[in-house]
């Protein structure tokens, strides 16, 4: 266990220790003026003898410290080395039963959920197949390099990502019956509205077009109006090819939970700030989306002519723009037996505890202490 | 009833006092002032009942005949005693103790002048009053009775303490009005040498004086412990020092300066007593005029 400072450079506060002494020394030197009639038999020493003397030695003191740990509290002191090695147990939701029972009988292992904030075991099951690889890699990585760790998961695991389990230690992957496969995704093509102005009669065929390659069907029609009217909410996606301000209305169908696509030429309104969703090779930004309320507001970032965006005449445009608006969920759900971690991972320099907040509490417990001692009677009556 | 610091509990305290002479009965030989009852061309004034220690020729036995008891002639006259009362009323007078600001020097000098006075008006004497200030002596004439008690209430209260001691040639109405074999009380700090002095000159002009010293706590303890500023009330003059480190320097020269001055005192014939302001007001009053049954042996 090695205590460290993070800011060594914080110590330089030290050098207000100087504050408190020149404190308790000034007062020694304002003299009180006392009426003293027998003068006469007071001048035998005319030089009063030069020595350093402190006042209210036991306030200096309490002072001096309230300092030194103040500066200390701006160094960051720290402790490094502090290793909880107690074997820990990381259960994913969805086990079965039984196994969550035994899990829960051990009283020397540390059980949690594997869920965010890994909750203890003690409470109620989380949420299951959020992040799971994710949050698993972060508790191994906070965790003394030297702490066995067991997880038990499922046999159909969700949350996985693309990368398989690499951690710092070997990890005893516990597989039980229970687990469930995640509804297939319904993949259907979304729903398209386009209200257009005059100007934007040419680009609105593009999208036209776009909106009619999704749907296999031969016969397949796009709603598309020149006027203001809005659609039905659960139309999905609107494309509101019109010039300047956004209208209010639109705004609501918006953030009611509908996507709105604007041209480069309006303008959105504001309080928003559009971040780029889609970009091109050179990694401009082809799209802006900013959320609204539950939908979201995308704009254009060039006009709809293949002159200024060529992407319209590529074969993929629809399938890009399709992807834009209705996002393919990633595949999270694997096999346990499949996913068992491995080793290898790299371990992370390890966490110092940092002692600030326990520092903090001295420092406010020794102020009470100061301000007793300042303002307490016995001052008075010792002076 | 107007400012009157002697309160009737002090005022009972008082009555076990006497004022007495000590030279007008070693001059004119036996209790000359004691005898004041009794003799020729006295005015009777009143009877009063026996007190144990009265003298039995005092008793008046004709009505001792008639009443079946004790009864003592009392009479009044001119008392032969004059009692002065000189206060010290310069700058330093002004100094209180830190512990209890409000009550200086000259306030115990004010009530111990009213206890003498209520003391000595009681006997039948005559009482003056000289208080010492720089610009402005105040004189009050010797004289006797109630109306006397009244006016030197009046005129002690006013007395405000300020400068420093006036200088000889204005201590002329001392010395014209306080006739020979008079009692004089000298109360003050007698820290400048002016006052003892007057008093030694006084007790060798055949006065009899008595003196009281009006100390403060701070010149009996000096229980400074910081930094102070020391300024002399009279001169202004300061000394900036650290109490601790004078503290000791200071109680040895102060209590030598003290014995030099109660050995001049008492080479002089003066009886002196000293009054620190937290003791009890009658202590030196106790020490000066205690009353034995003899009378004037204190």
């Amino acid at each position: 266990m090695n205590p460290l400072l993070l800011f060594p450079a914080g110590l330089a506060a030290l050098a207000a220790l100087a504050l408190p002494l020149l404190i308790h020394l000034a007062r020694r030197q304002q003299q009180r003026p006392t009426v003293f009639a027998a003068l006469r038999w007071l001048q035998a020493r005319p030089r009063p003898r030069r020595r350093i003397r402190f006042d209210e030695a036991w306030l200096l003191a309490v002072r001096l410290l309230l300092v030194a740990l103040l500066a200390l509290l701006l160094a960051q002191p720290a402790l490094l080395g502090v290793v909880d090695e107690r074997p820990r147990l990381l259960v994913a939701p969805g086990v079965d039963d039984a196994a969550l029972v035994a899990a829960r009988s051990d009283p020397a292992v540390d059980a949690r959920w594997l869920a965010p904030g890994f909750p203890s075991l003690e409470e109620a099951a989380p949420v299951g197949g959020v992040a799971t690889a994710s949050l698993l890699r972060e508790f191994d990585a906070t965790l003394a390099p030297t702490a066995p760790l067991a997880v038990l998961v499922p046999e159909r695991l969700l949350g996985a990502d693309a990368a398989r389990l690499q951690l710092t230690r070997q990890v005893e992957w516990r597989i039980t019956a229970g687990g469930a496969w995640p509804e297939p995704v319904t993949d259907a093509a979304p729903k398209l509205a386009i209200r257009h102005d005059a100007t934007h009669r040419d680009g609105m065929r593009y999208l036209r077009a776009a909106a009619l390659a999704w749907a296999d069907a031969e016969d397949a029609t796009v709603d598309v109006a020149e006027s203001v009217e809005l659609p039905a909410q659960d139309t999905g996606v609107l494309a509101w090819l019109h010039s300047g301000p956004l209208p209010d209305d639109v705004l609501r169908w918006a953030q009611a939970g509908g996507q709105v696509l604007l041209p480069a030429d309006a303008e959105m309104p504001d309080g928003h700030a559009p971040a780029a969703a889609w970009r091109d090779e050179c990694g401009d930004p082809l799209v802006r989306a900013a959320q609204a309320g539950q939908g979201r507001l995308l704009q254009l970032a060039h006009g709809l002519v293949p002159a200024a965006m060529p992407q319209l005449l590529d074969p993929t445009f629809p399938h890009a723009l399709r992807d834009l608006l209705q996002p393919a969920p990633a595949p999270t759900a694997v096999a346990a037996a499949d996913y068992a971690p491995g080793t290898g991972g790299l371990a992370m320099a390890p966490v110092p505890l940092d002692l600030r907040p326990w520092l903090a509490l001295a420092i406010a417990l020794l102020a009470l202490l100061e301000r007793w001692l300042a303002s307490s009677r016995r001052r008075g009556a010792a002076t | 009833m107007g400012w009157d610091p002697v309160t009737p509990g002090l005022r009972a305290q008082l009555r076990g006092l006497r004022i007495a002479s000590r030279r007008s009965s070693a001059l004119r030989g036996g209790g000359q002032h004691r005898s004041r009852d009794k003799g020729a061309g006295l005015e009777f004034s009143q009877y009063r009942g026996y007190e144990p220690g009265d003298e039995p020729r005092r008793i008046d036995w004709k009505l001792y005949a008639r009443s079946d008891r004790f009864f003592v002639r009392e009479a009044e006259r001119d008392s032969p005693l004059a009692v002065w009362i000189v206060l010290d009323a310069s700058a330093s007078m002004t100094q209180a103790d830190e512990a209890r600001p409000d009550v200086s020097r000259l306030d115990a000098g004010k009530a111990l002048a009213a206890c003498i006075a209520e003391v000595a008006l009681r006997q039948g004497d005559r009482v003056g009053l000289v208080a010492l200030r720089e610009d402005a002596l105040v004189f009050v004439p010797a004289a006797a009775g109630s109306r006397q008690r009244e006016r030197l209430l009046f005129d002690l209260e006013r007395i405000r303490a300020d400068g420093g001691v006036p200088e000889e040639s204005r201590l002329r109405p001392v010395w014209d009005r306080i006739a020979a074999d008079d009692l004089v009380v000298v109360l003050g700090d007698f820290l400048d040498p002016a006052v003892p002095d007057l008093a030694t000159r006084l007790a060798a002009a055949r006065r009899e004086v008595l003196a009281i010293q009006l100390l403060a706590v701070a010149e009996r303890d000096f229980p400074f412990a910081d930094g102070r500023r020391f300024i002399d009330p009279e001169t202004g003059e300061a000394l900036p020092g650290d109490a601790r480190t004078l503290r000791a320097e200071f109680l040895a020269r102060f209590g030598a300066a003290q014995q030099a001055l109660h050995a001049r005192f008492g080479e002089a014939g003066i009886r002196h007593a000293v009054h620190i302001l937290d003791e009890p007001l009658l202590q030196p009053l106790r020490q000066l005029f205690a009353a034995g049954p003899g009378g004037a042996d204190a």
